[in-house]
């Protein structure tokens, strides 16, 4: 079906061992359609999320990949379909799943160990069990020494890496990223890109990873979802044959440059349209 | 490197304080004594009123009525505008009367208290809640409603009740703005005390200032009036302290 799969060298047959681990879905998605007033944002949409599987979501901004991630978390209600996660249907939020946010969502007013404690205690846990399991998760994603920071202390990066203890801390078994890293400088995205993928393959849990990046949408996701069109739907679901675990050497690969050529392609076809359209 | 300047800006307060009751004292051996008493004798009088009981008779009874006229006005206010910050219906129905009456001088609405409720303690606590109450009402629910709604949405995320988002997010993201409306408060509240002790039945340290006036009693009447200056300062330091103190997270203290 795809170029990049035609190209599948022998050698990266390895490769296909999560893919392996797709079956059964953590989360099933059937006909998904969203609009607001007027305007059909997608429809149509149909995927599932393995248990230990990332599917990566990209697109041209304004595609509504945002807003498909909201509805599976259950904060804005759909127009058609439905999604089950964890044998649940989704019309609120539900338990196990946690959400990490482009713009990191902590509250200002609490300090790192109280915002990763959030989570916890909306979930019920308790006194003992936070005071177990907020130092460990603080620790896990490297913000040892800053458990009584406030937000406006810390740099983006560490307000973000305090946003993924707050959802690791519940312990998920679907986690859902908002473009976690746009809002960091480059160098601290790539870190915490890796810190990311080290973090899964301690506690692989299914992930749906929304990204406006097509390299980081490749380098995250066993499988990248092409959303497009308007309304969108899904273009294309792109298998990232690439070896795990992931790292900097990932980068590399010559198979990552092809599969990132190919992801591309997908996406901006419709941008260049847009574009030649406008010079009409 | 903040202390020196610190101490530095604290002497030249206070020397500026040391100069103008130089200048107050030197300029009223100049003035009429029956319009002017100067600093040293305003200070006398003052002290032979603590010493009589006078002074601390007037003070307790003006600080009953103030202090009940605040709570209450620091209690309705900061709930009903997180109230009113969370129910979107009530606030629209009701806004325009918040509007209306925090644009009402209070002082012309005594004279209908007075006519409703009489001489007593209450109207006067009643006097003292309606200058105050609309600061602190206003100030906590416009800090209410500035709540970035992505937090709120963060919290429905995780899955909170209505009761953990007032206590975790509402109340401690709105406490530093009602503070500022408490701080405003606490000045009406005083402007409201001193008219509700003229016009009402007169009493407290309102009364000690009507009657060293009526006496011509000019040292009396500075003294009651700087007792009075004092306390609003007083009250103003420690309403800005609890203030800055609850917004130390916004990393402004």
């Amino acid at each position: 079906m795809s170029m990049a799969m035609d190209q599948r060298a022998p050698a990266h047959e390895t490769a296909k061992a999560p893919q392996g681990e797709r079956a059964p879905a953590r989360i099933r998605a059937r006909g998904l359609g969203k609009r607001y007033g007027a305007l059909q944002v997608f429809r149509d949409i149909d995927f599932e999320v393995g248990e230990r599987e990332i599917v990566a979501i990209v697109g041209p901004s304004g595609c509504g990949k945002t807003t498909l991630l909201r509805c599976i978390n259950g904060l804005i209600p759909l127009d058609a379909g439905e999604i089950v996660a964890n044998g649940e249907r989704v019309t609120q939020p539900i338990a196990g799943m946690a959400m990490v946010f482009q713009h990191f969502g902590l509250f200002p007013w609490k300090t790192v160990t109280a915002n990763v404690a959030y989570g916890l205690r909306m979930a019920g846990a308790t006194r003992a069990e936070i005071a177990e399991k907020v130092p460990y998760f603080i620790n896990l994603v490297g913000l040892a020494g800053f458990e009584h920071a406030y937000p406006y202390q810390m740099s983006g990066g560490m307000q973000q890496r305090c946003g993924l203890a707050r959802a690791l801390a519940i312990e998920p078994n679907v986690l859902l990223m908002d473009e976690p890293f746009a809002a960091v400088d480059a160098q601290t995205r790539e870190i915490l890109q890796f810190e990311l993928l080290r973090i899964w393959s301690e506690r692989p849990t299914a992930m749906v990873f929304v990204t406006h990046s097509i390299e980081e949408a490749v380098l995250m996701g066993h499988r990248v979802m092409v959303l497009k069109g308007r309304p969108s739907s899904i273009f294309e679901m792109v298998d990232i044959d690439l070896p795990f675990p992931r790292n900097r050497s990932t980068l590399l690969h010559p198979r990552f440059a092809k599969l990132r050529e190919h992801v591309w392609r997908c996406v901006m076809d419709e941008a260049q349209a847009a574009e030649r359209e406008l010079h009409v | 490197m903040a202390q020196p300047r610190f101490w530095s800006g604290q002497a030249i307060g206070i020397a500026a304080l040391v100069a103008g009751a130089l200048v107050w004292e030197i300029g009223a051996q100049f003035a009429n004594p029956a319009f002017v008493a100067p600093f040293s004798t305003t200070a006398a009088r003052m002290w032979e009123y603590a010493a009589s009981g006078t002074l601390t008779d007037a003070l307790a009874s003006s600080l009953a009525i103030y202090v009940s006229g605040m709570a209450y006005a620091i209690v309705v206010g900061v709930g009903l505008g997180l109230l009113l910050a969370r129910a979107r219906l009530l606030r629209i129905g009701l806004e325009s009367y918040i509007m209306i009456l925090y644009s009402t001088p209070m002082v012309a609405l005594i004279p209908f208290i007075l006519s409703m409720m009489g001489f007593g303690f209450a109207p006067k606590v009643l006097v003292v809640f309606l200058f105050a109450v609309f600061s602190v009402l206003y100030n906590t629910l416009e800090g209410a409603r500035s709540l970035k709604p992505e937090l709120l949405e963060v919290a429905r995320s995780f899955r909170s009740s209505e009761y953990a988002v007032w206590r975790d997010i509402l109340v401690p993201y709105t406490l530093p703005f009602a503070m500022t409306g408490i701080r405003q408060g606490i000045g009406r509240g005083l402007v409201g005390l001193v008219s509700a002790e003229f016009f009402l039945s007169g009493s407290g340290i309102g009364l000690l200032i009507i009657r060293s006036g009526q006496d011509f009693d000019v040292p009396g009447l500075y003294g009651a009036i700087m007792v009075i200056t004092i306390l609003g300062v007083a009250l103003m330091a420690i309403g800005r302290t609890l203030e800055n103190r609850f917004a130390a997270w916004r990393g402004l203290s």
